[in-house]
């Protein structure tokens, strides 16, 4: 195995508070990742100067050793990091199929005036971009409902729909954050394997921020915690769970 | 027919044309960008083919051209505006919302004053006695109207492809779309790019049209008519600035018999369509169907 992802004494700064504070980590090509911690230890934070949406104050992250502090979204995602929101974010008044066909963008190539004009170029790509949309939508079982708009859908179809958005910008690392967040429990039960499925499928990296514990500890290769934006303890769920200073962070101290 | 065309042949055109002006607000509009900037590039359009039409420096240009000197004119304007829209949007779209309305509003005022100002563009009394292509008023819907066809295919075409998804996805919600690979600049500044060209052309189109063109064309006032075009009409489709700008621009021809009494009128319409129908009228009409749809359906299943 390789390593995919790697942060260096990443940090970030909101005025006097640290929300992440010279946190280093290496994510393996194929493993699912964990990213856990108590509320206001900075996952999110640590997920948003991954994707660029908040700039980095120092540290450096890399992708396949391509840097990519300083870079903006679109050019990370572009890249092939995929990710969802704590709070989802869909395009809310688009339905589900254009959804998934908004965030093929950076796979084809079609410019304005070959779109306008209908090029042979930009006819083939919206077929494809068309079919892809399709088979995503199928695999996160919402293709009854693909012209259906966003906003109509329940929170669990919703989360459903944002993985599957997330899928069609064909990523090599999939950025989960809260995946379960709002699920009852038989939900939760089939996201773990459709998590797994995913993975196996697209040969992805999976790097997800999780509350509920449980799910956690049966999903993940390894797992980070993350406590007042230091890390405080990375390895398998065995080792994360006998970890005294995890056990305090969770706990309180005796 | 030929007394009605005699009467209302004017009225026609320009209701084609503020629908074209309409228009050329809801591209940026798509890529959710409220821009009012396209009096600005209306005036630059009709000041491009003005000049190009009576300055003697163009006179072997006219010459040697003949009549095609007017498409010649249409398409300078268009590459003009579309390189002030460029300038000008860079550094603009960085600003959100009511932000950008006010700074392209100044925009429009500091071009109105640079043209009041400038001895090309004839300063406050501007040119006048521009060449005619036609010879009746109404003869001019014969480059409106193809003009019209053209934007609606392109605004349809546009809808459906690559770049108009990526302007939904910007419409509905930027730092997603930024994070599904799209560079929110690049197709913001595009989206105003395209509105400014049409304003553009429609403006080099006008100048003929009006026989005369001065700092009067493209002002504020005229800035909030098109903003109350697409917001009677309706922003979120290419039908609803149309549809507004038809409205609106024959209403006070409509009520004429009125007199004064119209002004009241016009002004209450406005209240009343933007309490009663938040998304315009395209809106309602887009919820009446669905709701019709939605009947059709259960009736059909049997619920």
């Amino acid at each position: 195995m390789s390593v995919i992802l790697e942060a260096h004494r990443l940090s970030r700064s909101f005025g006097g508070l640290r929300a992440v504070n010279a946190v280093s980590f290496a994510v393996e090509e194929g493993e699912i990742f964990g990213l856990i911690g108590p509320n206001g230890a900075g996952k999110t934070t640590l997920f948003n100067l991954m994707t660029g949406l908040t700039p980095v104050s120092s540290g450096t992250f890399t992708f396949r050793g391509t840097q990519l502090t300083g870079l903006p979204p679109h050019r990370i995602a572009g890249l092939g990091i995929g990710r969802t929101f704590q709070n989802i974010r869909l395009f809310k008044g688009l339905s589900a199929l254009e959804n998934v066909k908004i965030s093929q963008h950076t796979r084809t190539v079609t410019g304005l005036f070959g779109g306008i004009i209908g090029s042979k170029t930009s006819r083939l790509e919206e077929i494809a971009v068309e079919e892809k949309g399709w088979e995503i939508l199928k695999l996160v079982g919402l293709a009854d409902r693909a012209t259906e708009i966003a906003a109509n859908f329940s929170y669990g179809e919703q989360r459903r729909l944002e993985i599957a958005r997330a899928l069609a910008l064909d990523p090599k690392v999939l950025l989960l954050d809260e995946p379960a967040a709002g699920m009852n429990a038989a939900e939760k039960q089939s996201l773990t394997a459709f998590i797994r499925e995913v993975r196996d499928l697209y040969n992805l990296t999976v790097v997800l921020i999780e509350h509920h514990v449980p799910l956690v500890m049966g999903l993940c290769d390894r797992i980070a915690v993350l406590n007042f934006g230091e890390l405080i303890a990375v390895g398998s769920p065995e080792e994360v769970q006998k970890n005294p200073a995890v056990i305090e962070a969770y706990l309180g101290a005796e | 027919m030929e007394e009605f065309l005699q009467n209302y042949g004017f009225l026609l055109v320009t209701l084609v044309q503020q629908s074209l002006l309409a228009m050329s607000l809801y591209f940026p509009l798509s890529a959710g960008q409220l821009s009012l900037a396209s009096p600005g590039f209306y005036a630059l359009g009709g000041y491009v083919a003005a000049i190009m039409a009576t300055a003697d420096y163009f006179a072997p240009w006219r010459d040697a051209l003949g009549w095609a000197i007017f498409p010649l004119e249409w398409l300078i304007a268009g590459l003009v505006s579309a390189l002030l829209a460029f300038l000008v949007g860079v550094p603009a779209l960085r600003l959100r919302g009511i932000y950008l309305a006010l700074a392209t509003i100044a925009f429009v005022e500091i071009l109105r004053v640079v043209c009041l100002n400038l001895a090309i563009t004839g300063g406050a009394i501007g040119i006048f006695g521009i060449p005619q292509l036609f010879e009746s008023r109404w003869g001019y819907i014969w480059i409106f109207g193809p003009l019209l066809v053209i934007t609606l295919i392109f605004s349809y075409r546009l809808d459906r492809s690559r770049v108009g998804r990526a302007f939904k996805a910007i419409r509905e919600d930027e730092l997603a779309a930024g994070a599904m690979g799209i560079n929110p600049t690049h197709y913001k500044v595009l989206s105003f790019v395209i509105g400014a060209v049409l304003a553009g052309i429609v403006g080099a189109m006008s100048a003929p049209f009006l026989n005369t063109w001065n700092a009067r064309q493209g002002t504020f006032d005229a800035s909030i008519s098109y903003l109350a075009y697409v917001l009677i009409g309706g922003g979120r489709s290419l039908w609803g600035p149309m549809l507004g700008a038809v409205l609106l621009a024959s209403l006070p021809e409509l009520l004429r018999p009125l007199k004064d009494a119209r002004l009241i009128i016009n002004g209450m319409v406005l209240v009343i369509a933007s309490i009663y129908l938040p998304f315009g009228i395209a809106g309602a009409l887009q919820r009446l169907k669905l709701s019709t749809l939605k009947r059709y359906a259960s009736l059909r299943g049997g619920r």
